[in-house]
C-alpha cells in the first residue's frame, strides 16, 4: 500500500489521537474523575498506527489490556470509548465492559482484555474463520513481551503455523512486563526468534518508528493474505508511563524513561521524518492536532453527560438465548 | 421396532445433522479426526479417544480438524472462531483437562457478550467425558460439570439416555451461546432408543423419567439409571419414588425440581461428583430455599465421597453413587 | 450495693411479658413505691413499683411493645448512688435469668379461637417445614400433634391424621369443638374424666359400657384434640353446658372427680338431658390437701416433664395396696404420663381456676337431683373423703363403698366398678327416663 498524504495524515491523527486520549485518561484519574484500573499506551503509538493502517473492517485484532491505542488504530469510536470508561450506558460495551474489555465486533475488534495472552488464541480462531469461510481477511494479535512467555503464546503460534493461517503475531516489546524487565525473564535476545521453533515466519521493526512498522507489517500482512501464512512481527517500542495508572514507577530507572521520550517519541519522530522528506507540512499536523484535542474535549464532556445504565443490565447479555 | 443405538452413536448422529444443516459447524479436538488417518486412504480413522467422532471427517473433509494437545490454545482459538462467525464443537477429551483451558471457558467464552454489552456472541459447544466406572483413576474419571455450571454465561447439560443424547446435542450446538455438553462415561456404550431424523431437546427442561407419590429421586446423566433401579427396588417394598431427569444443570429447571417436592414432600438428589459446592447442594438450598413448606423429610444428597476417585475396582465401586446407596438414603429420611 | 430489675412473673400464667416503659430516665433517682417500669403481659398494661430507692444505674432493655421476653429476663440495674462502681457485663451474667421458655411459638390464629400454644412440655419434637405449613393452614399448634416421624419428628402425613380425627369432633359451642371419641352401640352413655385426665382415664370402663351402650367419652375444653379456647377458667358450669350438647338425646352420665362435679350441674341444670349419674369419687369442696395437690398438679405440669408429673401424682390417687405392686405402679406412671400429653399446662390452670369457683357452691344444691343416682366412692380416698355423706344429700341415690381403694377407682378396682355401674344402668328405676320410641 502506498503512503500517500491522506494516509499519513490519517496515520497522523490516529496516532495523536491515542496519544490525548491516553494523556486526557491520566488527567481524568489524577482529578478523581474516573476509576477502574486503566493501562496506557503513551510511546507505543507507531505499532497501532503502522500495523493498522493495513487493516480495514473485514480484518480482525484482539488486544491486551493495554488496548486503547488498538481500539483507536482500529477505528472504534472515540466517544464511545471515552463513555466505556466513564461507564456509560453510550458506551461501546454499554458501561458493562470497561478499560481492558473495550470492543466493537463491527470494525473487527475482538477486544481488549484482562488475561495475559488470551487474545492470541482468540486471533488463531478468527484466522480460521477467514480461511475457512474464505473472507480474505486477516487476523492479527497484539501482545507484549510478557504475554510471550504465556503458554497459550506458544501452543497459539503452533497452530497457526501448522494450519498456514491467516495471522500476524505483534509482539510489542516495551521492556518491561508488570514491573520486571524483560531481559530477567526472556532468555533470547529478540522475541522474534521464537518464530523459529514453530517453523514460522519473523521479522522484527522499530516500534518507534511508524514507517519501519508500516513497512514491516505490510509484507506479514501481504504474505498472511496470501496464504502463505502467519508471522511473528517484533516491534521493539518503550512504555513511556507505568504499568498502570497510578504506578509510582519505583523499580524503572527514571533517566531511562527520560532518553526514550526526549530522544525516541514517535510522533516526534513522524513529524521530523515529514518534514525532511516533505510529506507534510508542520501547519497541516498543528490543525490535526488541534481537531484531536477538541474531539477529545467533546468525548469527556458527552460521556460526563451521558446516562448511566439502569441497573436491570445487571442481567442482561449474559446468554445470547 | 423403536431403534435403538449406543449413545456414542448417538452423538455421531447429531454431529452429522449439525454439520449438513449449518456448513460454519465445524469439529475441532485432539484426535477428532484420527491422527494420520487425513492422509491416509482407506484407513478407519479413530475418530475421538472414544470413537464419537469417526466417520465425520470423510463426510465433510474441510470441517473436522486435529489439533495439538494444547487445550488452552484450542479452546481459545475456538473461541476466537465462534466468535467471528463459526460454529465450532471443540472436543475436551475429559473434563478433567479443564484445568489446562479454563481461562478460554471462564474469562472468555462465557463474559465476551456481556462485556461487549451483548455485541458478540460466542456460539460454542465444548462435547466432554465426565464421571467414573472405567478404571480410568484420578485424573480421568471426574465429573466437574458443577465448575461450570456455576460461571455465568456458559451453558451445562448432560443427557442420561442416547435419545436425549442426540437431541441435546443438538440444541447445544444450534444454541448461541456457549454449552458444555457432558457425556458420562456410564452411557456412552449404553443403547437407547433413538429417533430418526432431526430434532431437539431443549435446554434448561427436566424430564420425569418416572412418575411416583412418596419421594422424589434427582439424578442426571448416570444417575438416572441408578434412581431408576432404586425405584424399583423401592417399589417392592411398597414405596412410590418419582424420577426426575435434569438434563440440564444450568440454565436448571427449578420449576421442575420444585413440582416434584411438592408432590412427593421428599427428595434425594443423586449426583456422580463429590460432595461438596456441587449441583446435589445447589438443588437442596434450591429445596429449601424456595420450597421450604414441601419439605416433609430432610433433603438427601448422594454424592461420591469427598477423596479423588481410586484406582482399584473395588475401590472405584464403592466410591460411586449405587442404587442401593439412594434406597438407604430414602429409608434414612423419615 | 446495685439490685436487679428483672421482667417479673405477675400471676401463674404469665412466662413473658413485653417492656413499654421506663418512666424514670437513666441515671435517675425513684423511690420506694414509685413507679419504675411498664410492662405489658396478657393484654394488660402493669405499672411495677420499684420495692427500694435507688438510681437507675444501667438499662439493658429497651421499650419495645413487639418484643417479648421471658419473665426473668434482667432489663435494669438499680445502684443505691450514682456513682457506684458497676460492671454491666458481668452484672449481666450474674443475674439475667430468662425462665425457660417450653411453649412452642403459638400458631398463627384462624379466625375460629384455635388451639393456643401447650406450654409445660419439655424438649418439643422437631416439625417438618410440610407439616408446619399444613398446621398452620388449619389454625392449629403443631406441638399438639404427635409425630411419627424419626425422633419423635412431626410429618405432614401426622398432621393430615390429626385433621382428620379432628374432622370428627363435635361443636358443643359458636367456634369449639370438643373431641368425643365414642364406642358402641345402644343407649348412649356420657364418660366425664377428671382433673388433668382425658377419656382413657376410662380404659377399664369403656369395654364392658360399650358392649351394651353407646360410649361417648368427652374430652373438655382443652384436652386432647379439643379445642382450647383462651380464658381464664373453663368454668364446671361451662363444662356442663358443653356435655349436654353432646349427647344426641337423654344420656346416662359417668362423671369421675372433677367429672363428677360437671355431672352434677349437668343434672342440675339440663335435667331433661340426664337419664341417670354416675358419681365417682366426687365432692362438693376441695379441701386444703386436694389444694395443695392442685397447685403441685399445675407446677409440675409447668415445670417438669410428664414422667415427673405422673410418678408425684401416683401416692395421691392410688391405695397403698394397689402401689405395693411394682409393675402395676410403673405400668401405671407410664399411662398417666402419656396421657398427661394431652393436657396442656395451660388447661390445668383453667380447670383449677374453674374448678376453685366452683369449689362449695352446691354445698346445699343436691337436692334438687330427680334422676336416678349411683355414687361410687373409694374407701382409701385421700382428695375427696367425703363422698358418702355427698350420696346422702341426693334423692333417692344409691352410695357403694370400695374399701381399700384410692382416687384413681376406676383404674384401681375395675372390675368392682363396673359392676356396680352396668347393674345401675341395667335397674328398671333408670328407664323411667326413656324416651317411648326408644331413640
Amino acid at each position: 500500500m502506498d503512503l500517500t498524504r491522506d494516509r499519513l495524515r490519517e496515520a497522523y491523527r490516529t496516532m495523536r489521537r491515542i496519544r490525548h486520549f491516553e494523556e486526557k485518561l491520566a488527567a481524568l484519574v489524577a482529578g478523581g474523575r474516573l476509576g477502574g484500573f486503566l493501562h496506557l499506551y503513551v510511546g507505543e503509538e507507531a505499532v497501532a498506527a503502522g500495523v493498522c493502517a493495513h487493516l480495514s473492517d473485514r480484518d480482525m485484532v484482539a488486544s491486551t489490556h493495554r488496548g486503547h491505542g488498538h481500539c483507536i488504530a482500529k477505528g472504534v469510536d472515540v466517544g464511545g470509548m471515552m463513555a466505556e470508561l466513564f461507564g456509560r450506558a453510550t458506551g461501546t460495551c454499554k458501561g458493562k465492559g470497561g478499560s481492558m474489555h473495550i470492543a466493537d465486533m463491527d470494525r473487527g475488534m475482538l477486544g481488549a482484555n484482562g488475561i495475559v495472552g488470551a487474545g492470541i488464541p482468540l486471533t488463531v480462531g478468527a484466522a480460521l474463520t477467514a480461511k475457512l469461510k474464505r473472507t480474505g481477511g486477516v487476523a492479527i494479535a497484539f501482545f507484549g513481551d510478557g504475554a510471550s512467555n504465556q503458554g497459550q503464546f506458544h501452543e497459539s503460534l503452533n497452530m497457526a503455523s501448522n494450519w498456514k493461517l491467516p495471522a500476524v503475531f505483534v509482539v510489542e516489546n516495551n521492556g518491561w512486563g508488570e514491573f520486571t524487565p524483560t531481559r530477567f525473564v526472556v532468555p533470547v535476545a529478540d522475541i522474534a526468534e521464537r518464530a523459529r521453533s514453530y517453523a514460522m515466519r519473523s521479522a522484527i521493526a522499530d516500534g518507534m518508528d511508524f514507517f519501519d512498522v508500516y513497512e514491516k507489517a505490510g509484507e506479514a500482512i501481504a504474505v498472511a493474505r496470501a496464504g502463505r501464512g502467519p508471522t511473528l512481527l517484533e516491534c521493539k517500542t518503550y512504555r513511556f508511563q507505568g504499568h498502570f495508572v497510578g504506578d509510582p514507577l519505583a523499580y524503572r530507572p527514571k533517566e531511562e524513561a527520560e532518553e526514550w521520550k526526549q530522544r525516541r517519541d514517535p510522533l516526534d519522530l513522524f513529524e521530523r521524518r515529514c518534514r525532511e522528506a516533505g510529506l507534510l507540512e508542520p501547519d497541516e499536523l498543528r490543525s490535526i492536532d488541534g481537531e484531536v484535542a477538541a474531539e477529545i474535549e467533546a468525548a469527556v464532556a458527552a460521556a460526563e453527560a451521558a446516562p448511566l445504565p439502569d441497573p436491570s443490565e445487571v442481567t442482561t447479555d449474559v446468554y445470547a438465548s | 421396532m423403536p431403534r435403538t443405538l449406543p449413545t456414542a452413536l448417538a452423538i455421531n448422529e447429531a454431529l452429522h445433522i449439525a454439520m449438513q444443516s449449518d456448513p460454519d459447524v465445524i469439529l475441532l479436538g485432539e484426535d477428532v479426526a484420527g491422527g494420520g488417518a487425513r492422509d491416509a486412504q482407506g484407513v478407519d480413522e479413530a475418530g475421538g479417544i472414544m470413537g464419537v467422532t469417526r466417520g465425520l471427517v470423510k463426510a465433510f473433509p474441510d470441517r473436522v480438524l486435529d489439533t495439538p494437545i494444547s487445550e488452552m490454545g484450542l479452546l481459545g482459538a475456538a473461541v476466537g472462531a465462534a466468535l467471528t462467525g463459526l460454529r465450532p464443537v471443540v472436543e475436551l477429551m475429559f473434563m478433567d483437562f479443564i484445568g489446562v483451558c479454563l481461562d478460554p471457558l471462564l474469562n472468555q467464552a462465557a463474559k465476551l457478550r456481556y462485556m461487549f454489552g451483548g455485541k458478540a456472541r460466542v456460539p460454542l459447544t465444548v462435547r466432554t467425558v465426565v464421571g467414573a466406572g472405567m478404571q480410568a483413576a484420578a485424573q480421568h474419571s471426574q465429573s466437574l460439570y458443577w465448575i461450570t455450571a456455576g460461571i455465568p454465561g456458559l451453558k451445562t447439560v448432560i443427557p442420561s439416555n442416547a435419545g436425549d443424547a442426540k437431541g441435546l446435542l443438538l440444541a447445544a450446538i444450534r444454541d448461541d451461546s456457549p454449552v458444555i455438553f457432558c457425556e458420562p462415561k456410564g452411557i456412552l456404550f449404553q443403547a437407547g432408543e433413538v429417533p430418526e431424523g432431526d430434532y431437539e431437546v431443549p435446554l434448561g427442561r427436566a424430564a420425569v423419567a418416572r412418575e411416583g407419590s412418596d419421594v422424589s429421586l434427582v439424578g442426571f446423566g448416570a444417575t438416572v439409571r441408578l434412581a431408576l433401579e432404586a425405584a424399583d427396588l423401592l417399589a417392592a417394598e411398597g414405596t412410590s419414588a418419582e424420577v426426575l431427569d435434569l438434563r440440564s444443570l444450568a440454565p436448571l429447571d427449578e420449576e421442575a425440581v420444585l413440582a416434584t417436592l411438592a408432590k412427593t414432600g421428599r427428595l434425594v438428589v443423586v449426583d456422580e461428583a463429590t460432595p461438596r459446592c456441587g449441583i446435589a447442594s445447589d438443588v437442596a438450598a434450591l429445596c429449601v430455599d424456595r420450597g421450604f413448606d414441601f419439605l416433609n423429610a430432610p433433603v438427601r444428597r448422594v454424592t461420591a465421597p469427598h477423596a479423588p476417585v481410586p484406582f482399584s475396582r473395588v475401590l472405584e465401586q464403592a466410591y460411586m453413587p449405587s442404587a442401593q446407596k439412594v434406597v438407604d438414603a430414602v429409608r434414612g429420611m423419615g | 450495693m446495685v439490685t436487679p430489675v428483672v421482667m417479673p412473673r405477675l400471676g401463674m400464667t404469665m412466662t413473658e411479658g413485653k417492656l413499654i416503659a421506663w418512666p424514670v430516665p437513666l441515671g435517675g433517682r425513684v423511690e420506694k413505691g414509685q413507679t419504675l417500669l411498664v410492662i405489658e403481659s396478657e393484654k394488660a398494661e402493669v405499672e411495677v413499683e420499684a420495692a427500694a430507692a435507688g438510681v437507675l444505674r444501667h438499662i439493658y432493655v429497651e421499650p419495645d411493645p413487639e418484643r417479648a421476653h421471658p419473665c426473668g429476663t434482667l432489663l435494669a440495674a438499680l445502684a443505691d448512688g450514682r456513682d457506684e462502681p458497676f460492671d454491666a457485663e458481668a452484672f449481666h451474667r450474674e443475674h439475667h435469668r430468662p425462665h425457660p421458655q417450653a411453649a412452642p411459638p403459638a400458631a398463627p390464629r384462624a379466625a375460629a379461637p384455635a388451639a393456643a400454644p401447650a406450654a409445660g412440655r419439655s424438649g418439643r419434637a422437631p416439625v417438618a417445614p410440610a407439616a408446619r405449613a399444613l398446621a398452620a393452614k388449619h389454625g392449629i399448634d403443631p406441638a399438639r400433634v404427635p409425630g411419627s416421624g424419626p425422633g419423635g419428628r412431626v410429618t405432614r402425613e401426622d398432621v393430615e391424621a390429626w385433621l382428620a380425627r379432628r374432622a370428627a369432633l363435635v361443636e358443643v359451642a359458636p367456634g369449639v369443638c370438643l373431641e368425643v371419641p365414642a364406642a358402641g352401640e345402644g343407649d348412649p352413655v356420657l364418660l366425664l374424666p377428671g382433673f388433668g385426665t382425658d377419656v382413657s382415664i376410662f380404659a377399664r370402663q369403656t369395654p364392658a359400657l360399650a358392649a351394651g351402650h353407646r360410649v361417648l367419652g368427652v374430652n373438655p375444653r382443652g384436652v386432647g384434640l379439643s379445642d382450647a379456647p383462651q380464658a381464664s377458667a373453663y368454668a364446671v358450669a361451662e363444662a356442663a353446658d358443653d356435655a349436654a350438647r353432646v349427647a344426641p338425646g337423654p344420656a346416662h352420665v359417668v362423671g369421675a372427680s372433677l367429672g363428677a362435679a360437671v355431672a352434677l350441674e349437668l343434672a342440675l341444670r339440663h335435667p331433661e338431658r340426664v337419664r341417670s349419674l354416675v358419681l365417682v369419687t366426687p365432692f362438693l369442696e376441695m379441701g386444703a390437701r386436694s389444694l395443695a395437690v392442685l397447685d403441685a398438679w399445675c407446677a409440675l405440669a409447668e415445670r417438669a416433664g410428664p414422667d415427673l408429673l405422673a410418678r408425684a401424682l401416683l401416692p395421691w390417687l392410688f391405695s397403698e395396696g394397689f402401689l405395693a405392686d411394682g409393675a402395676a405402679r410403673e405400668r401405671t406412671a407410664r399411662g398417666l404420663a402419656e396421657m398427661a400429653l394431652r393436657v396442656p399446662a395451660a388447661t390445668l390452670e383453667r380447670q383449677a381456676a374453674g374448678l376453685r369457683a366452683w369449689s362449695g357452691t352446691r354445698r346445699d344444691g343436691l337436692a334438687a337431683i330427680a334422676v336416678p343416682t349411683l355414687v361410687l366412692v373409694a374407701g382409701a380416698d385421700l382428695l375427696a373423703p367425703e363422698g358418702e355423706a355427698l350420696g346422702e344429700t341426693i334423692p333417692g341415690a344409691t352410695t357403694r363403698v370400695i374399701s381399700g381403694a384410692g382416687h384413681a377407682l376406676g383404674i384401681e378396682a375395675p372390675d368392682a366398678v363396673n359392676a356396680a355401674i352396668l347393674a345401675h344402668l341395667a335397674d328398671p328405676a333408670s328407664r323411667i327416663a326413656a324416651p317411648q320410641d326408644g331413640s
